[in-house]
């Protein structure tokens, strides 16, 4: 490996180093596929091993993007900025778009039948790429639909990237083996759990009509005799893309009224449900002029666990807050600080934690909340720019906080994004 | 009594037995036929096996032609389209074709005896294939090897057939992804450019060195 005398940083850079690194796998698999021929001795692992080192090369090349892995897995404090955050989105699995005869086949093989027997049209060309499959318009006895179409063999390659990516995800992070298991764990389930389209359209059908009361929400109407592991079926939705709404300067009583109704719909989840639409990602929203929006996509939902949801919202309640035993306590709950940590470690991790909790309920402890605050975001960011430096961080072999903590603070983090975007107030105090 | 009886039958004992039956007068007996009689359908045993390939090829291609999506589609989605129904064919007789594996390399091999009128037939059907798509221009037309194109393609079919046998996925899902991408690849190197590019190059070094 050559010595890195520069730390690449522009956009083309970086995806040159990337488009690099994909040839050279490529070009491992060749290499693997010629070597087999000429010898049957050579081994999967060989290429493997490869693969691993043409990545961790580009990784170790990447400092920005080593630093997505390492912060996701070691530090996993929800203050990740959300470009961080993205290494583990599916949309890093996005596939190729299925050609005509591939979108036949998965027809056949659901339903015997064809698409446009099944449908009174259907458009073979897909509108847009989900980020494992892609989606057509159709329509039947008048009614536009949307038809969301997966890419074969995803669950597969889903854990054999996990796999490919974990030995030198955990050596970056100088994470012990055992703690970055937890989370990768965690972050496997739930990526396997979106491949599973009939866990999809059940929990979709489910979590629509729960939270359908919450005013200015529309859910779609799903269609279980349309839908099959690798289909789903729903109403086409109208409405636009955060970006083109905002491009349509609504106004600030649209905007609260748009943020309202978002952080209705978590709050009513997180709280009443204990499980939530974990994928606030501005693509699964369209917005419309009235200040309605659309929600669809419950491919992500997080289920939350009583144990760690009181620990979790405890840290919330002012008067335990101000109690550093209690707080102790549920820091180590939640896994946050461990029995084995020295008396130092303590020190130095306990009032950092204290801190960014304070920065990241401060919504809460308000009846009202102006997400539009760019000191407060500021603010989010430089501390999280300051724990990045911080070595006794980088050095701590200990994973802290729970494994279901990672959903969660990614779900609030997404939130908290879309409604600074949005510049949006919201009425924050918890109804609980 | 027609050939495809015959076939029927003699898939049945190969799947029951295991074995081929020991001669052509003992399966004509099973089947109540003269000797003489099973001649007059089929030569050998190797005949009904080349046939049943065969078959299965011009079913494929029949049922596609039914079909009005089909003649619209360019070269390579016909020929995706022509995969994923051939395999769906497959699926019927996987057993007998896993019996067919060379045990030795536990695959098909390209050059079987008992593919030889499938390739045959196979070989025509991509050369059409491959016409029109030079005509519309998906295809590149390169001097020489334009007319070997079938063979590449040929090795392509027993790649899938092969990945299709040991295909322990759902569905044989992990099969349509092979299909997939393996024919997109194939076509990203008939088109212009990457292959192309490589042969210039190829010829350039060769210059050099003469």
């Amino acid at each position: 490996m050559k010595d890195q005398e520069t730390i690449p940083t522009g956009k083309m850079q970086r995806a040159a180093h990337f488009v690099g690194t994909g040839a050279k796998i490529g070009g491992n698999y060749v290499k693997y596929y010629t070597q087999k021929l000429l010898n049957k001795d050579v081994t999967r692992e060989d290429l493997n091993q490869d693969n691993a080192d043409d990545i961790y090369d580009t990784l170790s090349h990447l400092k920005g993007s080593a630093l997505k892995v390492a912060q996701m897995l070691s530090m996993d404090r929800g203050l990740l900025p959300k470009s961080y955050q993205d290494k583990f989105q599916l949309s890093q699995y996005s596939a190729p778009p299925l050609s005509g005869p591939l979108v036949m086949q998965t027809f056949i093989k659901s339903f015997g039948k064809t698409a446009s027997q099944l449908f009174d049209t259907f458009d073979s060309n897909a509108i847009n790429a989900a980020s494992i499959g892609q989606v057509h318009r159709a329509t039947k006895n008048g009614k536009k639909l949307a038809v969301k179409i997966q890419y074969p063999g995803v669950a597969n390659s889903i854990s054999s990237d996990l796999k490919l990516v974990k030995p030198f995800a955990v050596r970056l992070v100088g994470l012990s083996v055992k703690d970055a298991d937890k989370y990768f764990d965690e972050v496997e389930s739930k990526l396997l759990e979106e491949t599973d389209y009939k866990l999809e359209l059940t929990r979709s059908v489910e979590l629509s009509q729960l939270c359908e009361h919450i005013p200015n929400l529309h859910f779609p109407s799903y269609y279980p005799e349309f839908s099959s592991s690798k289909i789903i079926t729903m109403d086409w939705l109208e409405g636009m893309h955060m970006k083109d709404f905002l491009e349509t300067n609504p106004t600030q009583e649209t905007r609260n009224k748009v943020g309202q109704a978002l952080w209705d719909f978590y709050d009513f989840q997180v709280h009443k449900l204990r499980k939530v639409h974990a994928d606030p990602h501005p693509g699964n929203f369209l917005f419309l002029n009235d200040g309605t929006v659309n929600i669809f996509d419950f491919g992500c939902v997080k289920e939350i666990p009583t144990d760690f949801y009181e620990n979790y919202f405890k840290l919330i309640d002012q008067d335990i807050y101000k109690d550093d035993k209690k707080v102790k306590e549920i820091y180590a709950n939640l896994e946050m600080i461990h029995e084995s940590d020295t008396e130092k470690e303590i020190k130095f991790f306990f009032p950092l934690f204290k801190k960014m909790i304070d920065m990241l309920t401060l919504p809460f402890t308000k009846d009202e909340f102006d997400f539009g605050d760019e000191s407060y975001f500021g603010g989010i960011y430089k501390f999280t720019e300051d724990l990045q430096n911080m070595k006794e961080i980088k050095e701590s072999p200990r994973a802290r906080g729970s494994r279901h903590s990672l959903y969660i603070n990614r779900t609030y983090y997404g939130l908290y994004h879309i409604l600074f975007d949005l510049r949006a107030v919201v009425k924050t105090k918890m109804k609980v | 009594m027609d050939k495809s009886t015959i076939q029927k039958k003699y898939i049945e004992f190969m799947l029951e037995n295991g074995a081929k039956p020991k001669s052509v007068f003992a399966f004509a007996k099973m089947l109540k036929l003269k000797e003489s009689e099973f001649y007059s359908y089929y030569s050998s045993f190797d005949a009904i096996e080349k046939d049943f390939w065969k078959n299965i090829f011009s079913e494929s291609t029949a049922q596609l032609q039914t079909d009005e999506t089909y003649k619209s589609y360019d070269a390579k989605d016909k020929l995706l389209a022509f995969y994923y129904v051939w395999i769906q064919k497959l699926r019927e007789n996987r057993s007998f074709i896993v019996n067919m594996k060379c045990s030795k390399t536990d695959s098909i091999a390209p050059n079987s005896g008992f593919l030889d009128s499938f390739k045959k037939e196979m070989n025509d059907y991509v050369s059409g294939i491959m016409t029109d798509g030079m005509m519309n221009g998906t295809v590149k037309d390169r001097k020489f090897l334009s007319e070997r194109y079938h063979y590449a393609i040929w090795f392509q079919t027993i790649f899938i057939l092969n990945y299709w046998l040991k295909d322990n996925s759902e569905n044989f899902e992990m099969t349509d992804a092979a299909i997939e991408k393996s024919v997109n690849l194939v076509f990203k190197l008939l088109g212009e450019n990457t292959f192309d590019t490589m042969l210039d190059f190829g010829k350039f070094l060769f210059q050099k060195a003469s």
